[in-house]
């Protein structure tokens, strides 16, 4: 396998652009990650585009990777539609990673876009449950209750049995909306504190509405290509691609003891990367709701059971800490359009490992960092898709 | 009225008849699975799962009240996992008669199946499913 580097990303913002379609929005995100890199569209061999339920919701069902990238002038290369839940974008830049690894393609262009305002949420929400297995989506199962009462998450019970409280619920959340305050392409600039999260109206109890992602238009894109290619199109540094590790879940029976599937994705991505949890120097993770970014801690290696709401009482995951969470204020304050955020979520931590980050730029530019992205709801009681990227430079 | 998902529940046609869920069980190594599935998750036997029925009566595993729904559905609405006896934990909704309010239900009391229509709205009216409800209120399981 040959080392791959990301050499350009771009990202439209999140938030709400009821004029745009998905190759309006794609569109912004595609060209800022070509001129980032400093290619032409003649320079990419092969495409990847995740969206995850642009079908339903615009109607334009299939082929949906090959009019967002007509529209930007990329065309006749292969192009691969990808759906994935959350995940697609991850899996899209899994797909563009394989192809310059492998050595078919030299450039790669991955893109993840999602339109979620279609001007009739109850349909979005709709939408969104079916990206869970057909069997839980008709009986009306929703995301926001799954991680209320789903047993592998079942935050009822985490208050039980390590004492969480709601306001410890509430911390990823004021932590992320600072962040996320300071982030210009960001769908939530408000920053929030505890109290405010705890007082927002209950969604689904525990969960309040500040703990939840909202409903979100955005794109994100990541050029990549062969490591020693790199300073061909760019001066700026190559972040290299060290995993890009994919699983999917697995059918657990209750009382089953196996390890998170989370954590056996990360295990496997710090395998391949030869690094550790103390290693990483930022990450960007899947909080769809505030309460899962504690439970993520445990599961990538950060602290022990439990010792969630302490790492951020303790400042480690803070913008000033040891290793910040969700510089670009994660889902809940930078957006979460779902097919797109786990571009989203790399692009941010490429600027930060540039120090192209802005007001929230992390003081000690990260050398290694790491994506974590998951979607979709089984039968089996697993999420469908975990992915974990790691990025060194 | 059609039933949701007419391969995973027995819809009683004798009024004294209880409702149940179809699942599989594995001749191998006995693992009980709902829905049904050709190939055991557990030993990952092909052609040795059976049909059984299961989920008469069940155990609240967790609950929460949904303060908003998808198209097809009335919010507030209860969503709870239940574990039946046979083996499964599995997703329901809380049946009609069952007032929504929190400390109605308590994780671990005794529920038992009704079929009735999945919301009372103009989409699901007619479409029958399984539903759970606590074991203690009166009424015979039945379907509407």
């Amino acid at each position: 396998m040959r080392e791959v580097a990301i050499i350009g990303v771009g990202a439209h913002a999140t938030g709400q652009f009821t004029d745009k379609p998905l190759k309006d929005l794609g569109y912004t995100a595609i060209w800022d990650a070509l001129e980032d890199a400093g290619v032409k569209p003649g320079d990419i061999d092969a495409a990847y585009v995740g969206n995850s339920i642009g079908g339903l919701l615009t109607g334009q069902e299939g082929v949906r990777g090959q009019v967002v990238l007509q529209h930007s002038g990329i065309t006749g290369i292969p192009i691969v539609n990808v759906e994935n839940a959350c995940a697609s974008a991850a899996t899209a830049l899994r797909g563009a990673w394989l192809e310059v690894a492998s050595g078919a393609a030299d450039v790669a262009l991955a893109v993840g876009v999602e339109k979620m305002f279609v001007g009739d949420s109850a349909r979005t929400i709709g939408a969104l449950s079916s990206v869970s297995e057909l069997d839980l989506s008709q009986m009306g199962m929703q995301f926001t209750t799954s991680y209320a009462i789903h047993p592998k998450i079942n935050l009822k019970a985490r208050m039980q049995e390590y004492g969480w409280t709601i306001a410890d619920f509430a911390k990823p959340a004021a932590k992320n909306s600072f962040n996320g305050s300071l982030n210009p392409l960001a769908q939530h600039r408000r920053p929030l504190s505890i109290e405010q999260v705890v007082q927002s109206r209950i969604v689904v109890d525990p969960l309040t509405l500040y703990m939840c992602a909202s409903i979100s238009d955005g794109a994100a894109a990541a050029v990549v290509c062969s490591a020693d290619l790199a300073k061909k199109f760019t001066s700026k540094t190559p972040i290299r691609i060290a995993s890009c590790v994919l699983r999917s879940g697995v059918y657990r029976l209750p009382n089953d003891d196996r390890l998170d599937t989370a954590a056996t994705t990360a295990q496997a991505a710090y395998e391949a990367a030869g690094v550790g949890p103390e290693d990483l120097q930022a990450v960007e993770l899947h909080d769809a709701m505030a309460p899962a970014e504690l439970m993520l801690y445990e599961r990538l290696g950060l602290c022990g059971p439990g010792e969630g709401p302490k790492l951020i009482d303790d400042g480690v995951t803070t913008l000033q800490g040891r290793v910040p969470v969700n510089p670009s204020g994660g889902l809940c304050s930078r957006g979460h359009p779902v097919g797109a955020t786990g571009l989203l979520q790399v692009a941010e931590l490429v600027w930060q490992m540039r120090g192209e980050a802005g007001e929230r730029q992390i003081e000690k530019r990260p050398k290694v960092t790491m994506a974590q992205n998951q979607g979709g709801l089984l039968l089996g009681q697993d999420s469908a898709v975990y992915s974990c990227t790691i990025l060194k430079t | 009225m059609n039933v949701l998902h007419p391969e995973s529940i027995l819809v009683p046609t004798d009024a004294r008849q209880a409702p149940c869920l179809i699942g599989s069980r594995c001749d191998k190594c006995a693992t009980v699975v709902f829905p049904q599935m050709p190939v055991c998750p557990a030993c990952l036997a092909n052609g040795a799962m059976r049909r059984i029925e299961i989920g008469r009566t069940a155990k609240l595993f967790s609950h929460t009240i949904a303060r908003f729904a998808p198209k097809g559905f009335k919010a507030p609405f209860f969503q709870i996992f239940v574990d039946l006896p046979e083996g499964p934990r599995i997703f329901s909704l809380v049946g009609a008669e069952c007032p929504i309010e929190p400390g109605v239900l308590e994780d671990g009391m005794d529920m038992r199946l009704v079929l009735e229509p999945l919301a009372d709205t103009p989409e699901n009216k007619d479409v029958l499913t399984y539903k759970y409800v606590p074991a203690g209120k009166s009424g015979r399981a039945g379907h509407a």
